[in-house]
This record gives structure tokens, sequence and C-alpha cells, in this order.
């Protein structure tokens, strides 16, 4: 392979990519979300060189094996990662495709989400320089080699993705195999305290050590011990591994740019008679036949069980009647994106007088049609199952308030703040790459996972208190969210329909930008802390209010054992009560505060917005008649 | 009354104005051309004369109704065909055909009766298994024509309707359009071709940088000479590549 044409490829690839980051970044409403990720991302990435200026090289560790299991799992919730530079783009280029893969790969590296992760890795050189001169050396090549790793690894995940989603069984397993690790990473520790060791700390530390997420610290650690043989094997374990993931993604890359797609073949076809049954006819059937759907929707229903039932591996089955509704809640955030999903395809509901309100009925129909029957099973079954008869009155009555409030919600999101993606006939061969709105994305399926978390609070609060009469308020807050909420979405998208379908079209402009959320417009007018701290408030509010306070308090009133990670239940008996009313005052000031602010940005008058004449080139480009 | 009135239609996108104060009218029974350069304004017209993109500035009526201010009565009138937009794409061609009968309120064994012949005269009913995701692009033209006629509309409006198509097809949709038109029906049609629309139209009209700038029968807006060397005249622009790309010969 001629080193020098990998070079020159991977630098003109850099400068393509770069280009395109510059551009993106002149749509404002991207630079927020990108903004927001990355703040959260030097978060997480300055906790981790915390850890390792603490001496804790367990937690650094642990932490460094998170980063690497995000940029595996993380295309999954982000729309198949970034795909600035599709591998489409330069099959017609006469290039080996190794020194097309090298030139991806060392693209793929010039980005933020690379960059923050560079910061977290920074923690080795910290845990180096502890040690010793020499492991702080050598935790210079570590840093790079665990990066490109991380990459690696996160564009072979994508690659096999691309490769198990042309086939149902294969779409199948990679969700059970996502649901898995997703589940693992918060329950995992039952899985190890009951199978491995009850030191479950020092197992996890352990094998994130084992785990090639670890090599590089394991170089660093053992070169401070003057250990060299086992520091040269790390390293050079770490850099076969790169190379043989480079190996397979490459091949892949080639597969992947030479396969045709059409579609699974038709097993039933639509036998509706009427308006009605046609408009739920058609969506069912893009849930049987798009793979993707289906992958998502097995995931999201395996996730509740995997989540619930991990715990069981300590005899613990307190999780068990709550599988169902973490299924509802992971499906609703799985697909609060449906117009979005099914791009300009929205012309023929706009065209055709009266389809509207059919439409999102329908989709709503079968929503409720693919996650109600499995989860009103497994909360059946499990329930059951765990014994525990207090559990009943409070599942009966959040299922039917969540499965109505998603089926509510997801219609909003998807009318009121729809992430264009590229249309489904001209994506590229990456079935999860969906556009060029990742960290949109996957920031609408957090808000969508409170948000449907919250649709349960009143059924939850009146099962709490009277127990069976929580189920006719479960009911009645889940028939009204589903038909108010449904309603909304359907007027808005009637006449706003033509707005909704330019966006899908044509992505965000900066006059439609201003017009179509004139909200931030008046919120770009508070000061600039202001916006800051409502933004996070109304984002991580709901940690000490759900599982710093509801979760455990529901713990304490069913004598569940368990601390996990409930700071409450850590506190001496008489401090329970009072640290989990406190967290529960901490979680709804700040959606309070976060609430208010936009409430008061919102009644806040707002100058027309100065079009950007930098922006001009962008806009043109999709206006193409 | 006119089939279709565009009304001093204005749109922009940020600071660029893709269309500038356009006015067109189709009279009933005609077969009307719409021709421009690339990025003149053509789809974003057409878009905003069916309802599918809200102008800035004016209107448009079809057979008299104001699209914009009576959307559904408008687009019970009107077939449309647009550029490169998606469809269902998990539902087989006949399925489409099926599923948008339906929402139009059409009783089911009409719709069947008209989706068979459809896709026979178009030619996709080999294929009938298929997706649309797995249809090639001239497929896709023709079943949103398909999609365009199945309510019997007074009116057509097609955006490059020969694009990507096979001649033979080409044929079919030149027959199906001139038996249209001689049923009173009216079609707005944009093309790059000009022989084809030197052949098809009767009127045509000339857009460029967003404005009208030639209107009128076929024969009135040839002025003499032929379709092509007018539009050039029209557009302002010289055709070029007579002279630089020496390296292209050997």
């Amino acid at each position: 392979m001629a080193v020098g044409l990998t070079y020159a490829t991977a630098d003109t690839l850099v400068r393509m990519r770069l280009a395109a980051l510059r551009h993106s970044l002149r749509d404002k409403n991207r630079v927020a979300w990108v903004a927001g990720g990355a703040f959260l991302g030097l978060v997480l990435a300055g906790a981790t060189i915390w850890a390792a200026a603490g001496a804790d090289a367990n937690l650094v560790a642990v932490a460094v094996t998170v980063w690497a299991l995000g940029w595996i799992v993380g295309p999954l919730f982000a729309g198949g990662g970034d795909e600035t530079l599709k591998p489409e783009y330069f099959t017609m280029l006469p290039l080996p495709p190794r020194a097309l893969s090298g030139g991806l790969l060392a693209a793929a590296l010039a980005g933020f989400a690379p960059a923050v992760s560079f910061v977290a890795l920074l923690s080795l050189v910290v845990v180096g320089g502890q040690l010793s001169v020499g492991a702080l050396l050598i935790a210079l090549p570590a840093v790079v080699l665990q990066l490109v790793s991380f990459v690696l690894a996160s564009r072979l995940a994508v690659a096999i993705y691309g490769v198990l989603l042309q086939v149902r069984a294969g779409a199948v397993l990679a969700a059970l195999v996502n649901a898995f690790i997703l589940a693992f990473t918060a329950q995992g520790w039952a899985l190890i305290a009951a199978f491995i060791s009850t030191d479950v700390q020092g197992t996890v530390a352990d094998a994130a050590r084992i785990a090639p997420s670890g090599w590089g610290l394991a170089a660093v650690e053992s070169a401070g011990h003057g250990d060299w043989l086992q520091t040269v094997l790390a390293l050079a374990g770490l850099a076969l591994l790169n190379g043989l993931m480079f190996l397979a993604w490459s091949a892949l890359l080639v597969r992947r740019t030479t396969a045709t797609r059409s579609g699974v073949r038709v097993r039933r076809a639509l036998t509706a008679t009427d308006a009605g049954g046609a408009a739920g006819a058609k969506e069912v059937r893009s849930w049987t036949r798009d793979l993707l759907y289906g992958h998502r929707a097995v995931f999201a229903i395996s996730y509740g069980l995997f989540f619930c039932l991990m715990p069981l591996a300590v005899g613990w089955k307190a999780m068990l009647p709550w599988a169902g509704a973490a299924a509802v809640v992971m499906g609703g955030a799985m697909f609060s994106n449906l117009y979005g999903a099914d791009g300009t395809a929205l012309w023929m509901t706009v065209m055709t007088p009266g389809a509207t309100r059919l439409d999102v009925r329908a989709r709503q129909r079968a929503f409720l049609l693919v996650f109600g029957p499995p989860a009103l099973l497994i909360t059946l079954l499990l329930t059951w199952w765990s014994g525990i008869s207090s559990a009943w009155p409070l599942v009966l009555s959040t299922l039917p308030a969540l499965l109505g409030g998603a089926a509510g919600l997801i219609m909003l999101s998807s009318v009121y703040s729809a992430v264009p993606t590229t249309d489904a006939h001209k994506r590229s061969g990456n079935p999860l790459n969906s556009g060029e709105n990742e960290g949109e994305t996957m920031g609408l399926v957090y808000v969508m996972l409170v948000l449907i978390s919250l649709a349960a609070a009143p059924a939850l609060l009146a099962a709490l208190a009277w127990a069976w009469w929580g189920i006719p308020v479960g009911l009645a807050s889940g028939v009204l969210t589903w038909w108010y909420f449904g309603r909304l979405a359907a007027r808005r998208l009637e006449r706003r329909g033509p707005e909704l379908l330019t966006l899908l079209r044509h992505g965000r402009q900066p006059g439609q930008q201003a017009a179509a959320s004139s909200l931030s417009a008046k919120l770009a007018q508070l000061p600039q802390w202001r916006r800051t701290l409502a933004g996070l408030c109304l984002g991580f509010g709901a940690i000490p209010l759900i599982p710093q306070a509801v979760v455990p308090a529901i713990f304490k009133l069913n004598h569940v054992d368990a601390k996990a990670w409930f700071l409450a239940l850590y506190t001496a008996p008489a401090w329970q009560w009072p640290v989990i009313a406190g967290m529960a005052l901490l979680g709804l000031g700040m959606y309070a505060f976060g609430g208010l602010t936009y409430y008061r940005a919102s009644k806040l008058s707002v100058e027309s917005p100065q079009a950007d004449p930098l922006e001009d080139a962008d806009s043109g480009r999709s206006v193409a008649a | 009354m006119e089939a279709l009135e565009l009304l001093g239609l204005g749109k922009n996108f940020g600071p660029q104005k893709a269309v500038d104060d356009l006015s067109l009218v189709v009279p009933q029974g005609s077969f009307f051309g719409l021709l421009g350069p690339n990025g003149a304004g053509k789809t974003t017209s057409l878009s905003m004369a069916v309802g599918l993109l809200r102008p800035d500035t004016g209107t448009a009526k079809i057979f008299g109704v104001d699209v914009w201010a009576e959307p559904v009565r408008a687009k019970g009138l009107v077939g449309v065909l647009p550029d490169g937009l998606g469809m269902p794409e998990r539902l087989t061609g006949r399925e489409v055909l099926t599923y948008l009968g339906l929402l139009r309120g059409l009783p089911a064994d009409e719709v069947a009766a008209r989706t068979t012949e459809l896709l026979e005269v178009l030619e996709l009913d080999d294929e009938d298994g298929k997706q649309v995701i797995g249809y090639s692009t001239g497929m896709r033209k023709k079943l949103g024509l398909a999609v365009a006629l199945l309510h019997a509309p007074r009116l057509l409006v097609l955006d490059e309707p020969f694009e990507a198509v096979d001649p033979v097809s080409a044929a079919t949709i030149r027959t199906i359009l001139n038996r249209f038109i001689a049923g009173g029906g009216s079609v707005v049609m944009s093309s790059h071709v000009m022989a084809l629309v030197e052949q098809l139209c009767d009127r045509v009209a000339v857009v460029a940088d967003g404005k009208v700038v030639a209107s009128g029968t076929v024969f009135e807006v040839q002025a003499g000479g032929s379709l092509e060397d007018a539009f050039v005249s029209l557009v302002g622009a010289s055709t070029r590549g007579a002279e630089g790309l020496t390296w292209l010969s050997v």
C-alpha cells in the first residue's frame, strides 16, 4: 500500500471534513446542539481527568471503558454516527480501498467527538505523571492508540450494523446485543456480583483493564511499575487490534459501496377498504418491512426486559414489574421523529385533502399496536413472577398512562420538533445513518425519555396514595394524552404541513429558523449565563428528581434493600427521607427555574432577526429549482 | 375560468430571492410548458402553485379556488408530480396507489380497478412485489405520474415528468397526456427537453432568476426560430464549450 497515497488522501479528506464542519456551524440551531454536546462531553472528560488526579486508577479504567462503549453503542442513538464524508462519494476514485479507508479514518478523527474523547484520555497522562517519567512518556502513544481504537471500534460497529440490518434475523440480533450492552452498563453489577465475585467494583475494574479499552491504561501502569514487557505487550496489542479493526472495516466498506438495497420481500399486501384503514395499514407496513423500525422496536422491548431482569441475578425481584414500563419509555424515545424519518414522503399527506388527521391517528395506532400488547404481557407475567403484590396497582396504573403518553408525545415531537433526515431513497449504505443531525437526534431521544416518564407521574402518585384507584387515573391520563396531544399534532400538521415539508426537504434555513422557533430568538435576548443555566436545569433536573428522589422513595416504601447509586439510601435512616425530599425539591426547583426562564422569554417581544449574509451560500444550495 | 393562475408569487430563502413576483395564467385545456435554466425557480414556483410550499407573497388559484385560502378544496382539483420527493418507501407501487386512492375517499373497488389499469399502462405491473425503495429513478417517476392521475383531476402539475424515463415509457406518457388534454384536462409541466416541449405544448413560459421573461403560445415565444434558440437568447446566456478545455484532447 502506498503510504504516500494514503497520506495525500487523508490530507484531502481531513480538509473536506473540516470545511463541511465549518459550513454546518453556520446553522445556529446546529451550533446550539453541538455546543451543548461538547459542553456535556467536556464535563464528563473533566470528571475522568479528575478521577485520574485523585489517583483512583480503578475508576479511570472503568471510565475509559464507558467512553469506549459510548463510541460503540452511540451511533444507534445518534443516527449512525458522523458521516459527513460518505464512502459512497469516493467509490469512483481510482484509489485502493485501504488508502480510501485510511483517509476516511483520518477524517473521522477530525471532529468534536474525538477531540472531547482525547481530552478524556489525557487522564492516562495524568495517571502516568503520578507514577514516573517513563510512564508519562508511555502515556502519549497510549492515548493516541486508544483514541484511534475508539474511532475504529465505532466505525466497525456501524459497518457491522450495516451488514446485520440487511436481513430480519440480523436486525433482531443487533437489537438484542445493543439492548444487552446498554442494560449491562446500568445493571451489570448484579450479574457480576452473582456469577463472578462479590467484590463488584474490583471485578469491574479488573475487567475494564483486561478489555482492549483498558490496554492503554495497563501500558501506562506497568511502565510505572517498571514492567516493560507488559508495557510493550499492551501497546503492541492495542496497535495490532487497531490494525485488525482497520482491515475488517476496509473490507466491510468495499462490501457496503458495492451492495444493492431492495428491501425485504413483501409478505402481506395492503387490503384496507377505507381511508382510516389505509392510513393504518401503510403505517403498520413500515414497522414490519423497514428493518430499522423493527430493529428499534426489538431494541426498546428487550432493553426493558434486560434492564429489569439483570438484578434477578442477585435475587432482587423488585424491578421485574417495571420491565414493560421501561420498554414503553424507551420505545417512545426511539420513535419520536416519525415525520423526520419518513422525510419528503410527507408531500403525499400534505396534498391529499383530509389525510393529516388520519395519518397522525394511524401512527399512534401503529405505535400502540407494536408496544401495547408486548408491554402488557411482560408486565403481567413479570409482576406475577416477582410475587410483589403491592406492585400490581402501581404498574397497572402507570402502564396505560405511559402508553397513551408516549403515543401522544411521539406525535407532538414528530410534528413540532422534527429533525430532518436524508430521504430513504437517497441514503448511503449505512442503514443507521439518516442525515447530518446526529447531535439533535440524540438530544431528542434524551428529552423524550424524560418527558414520557413524566407522563406517568399523575398515575404513579395516585397509585401510591390510593392503590387501586390509580388505575382509573392512569387510564384517564393515558387516553387524555393520546387524544389531546394527537389532536394538537394533527392541527399543527394541517396548518403548517407545507412548512414541515420545507424543513424536511431543504433542512433548516436561517430565515425559517427564526420564524419556526421565535422562542429561540426571544431567548437570545436573555443573558448567556441564564440561558445556559436554564438549559442545564431542564436537561438534568430529572437526575435529582427521578433516580435520586422518586426511585429511592419507591424502594423505601417497598422495603427494598438495594442501594445502587441512590445517595439517600447510603445515609443514616433518620436522614433518608429528608435527603429524598431535598433531592425532589432540587429537581423540581431546577425544572421550575428552567421552565420559568423559557416562559418569561416567550413573553418578550422580539425584533426581526437580521439575516446573516454568510448563510447565503448554504441556503442557496438546496433551493435550486 | 383559468385552470391555474399564479398571482405575484414570491419566495425568499434567506436573503436570496428564489421567486420574485411571478405571475402566470394557464387557460383551461392548454398544455403549458414551463422552461428555465437550472436554479431559475421552476420547482419553487410549482411547489407554491399547488400548496407544497407557502409563498412569502402572492397566491395561486386552481380553477378559481385559492390554494392558500381553501387548500382542501384546491387540492382535490389537481394531480401533482413533484420532482425528487420521497414516497412511502416500504409500500409496493400497487399499495401506494391503493393507499392514496382510499385516502382520497374513492370506493375500494374503483381504487383497485384504476390501480391495476395505471400499473399496466405504465408498465409497472411486472414488478408488483417490489417496494418503492427498490424502484429505479424512472420507475419512481412513472409511479409519481400514476399518483397524479389516480383521482382523475382536471389539472395536472408535473415537474420534469420525462426525466430518466425510457423512450418507450416516454411515448406512453405522451399519449396519456395528449388524451388527457383531448378530454378537456389541462397540464402544466416543467422540462429541459426543448424538442418535447415544442412537440407537446401549445403554450410556454420561460423563467429566469425567479421572473417570467417570456410567455405565450409556442409560436409567439419561438419568434421565427427554434424554441432552443429563443430560450438561449431569452435567459441571456451564451453557450460555451468551444474554447478552453484543451487538455481534453490528446
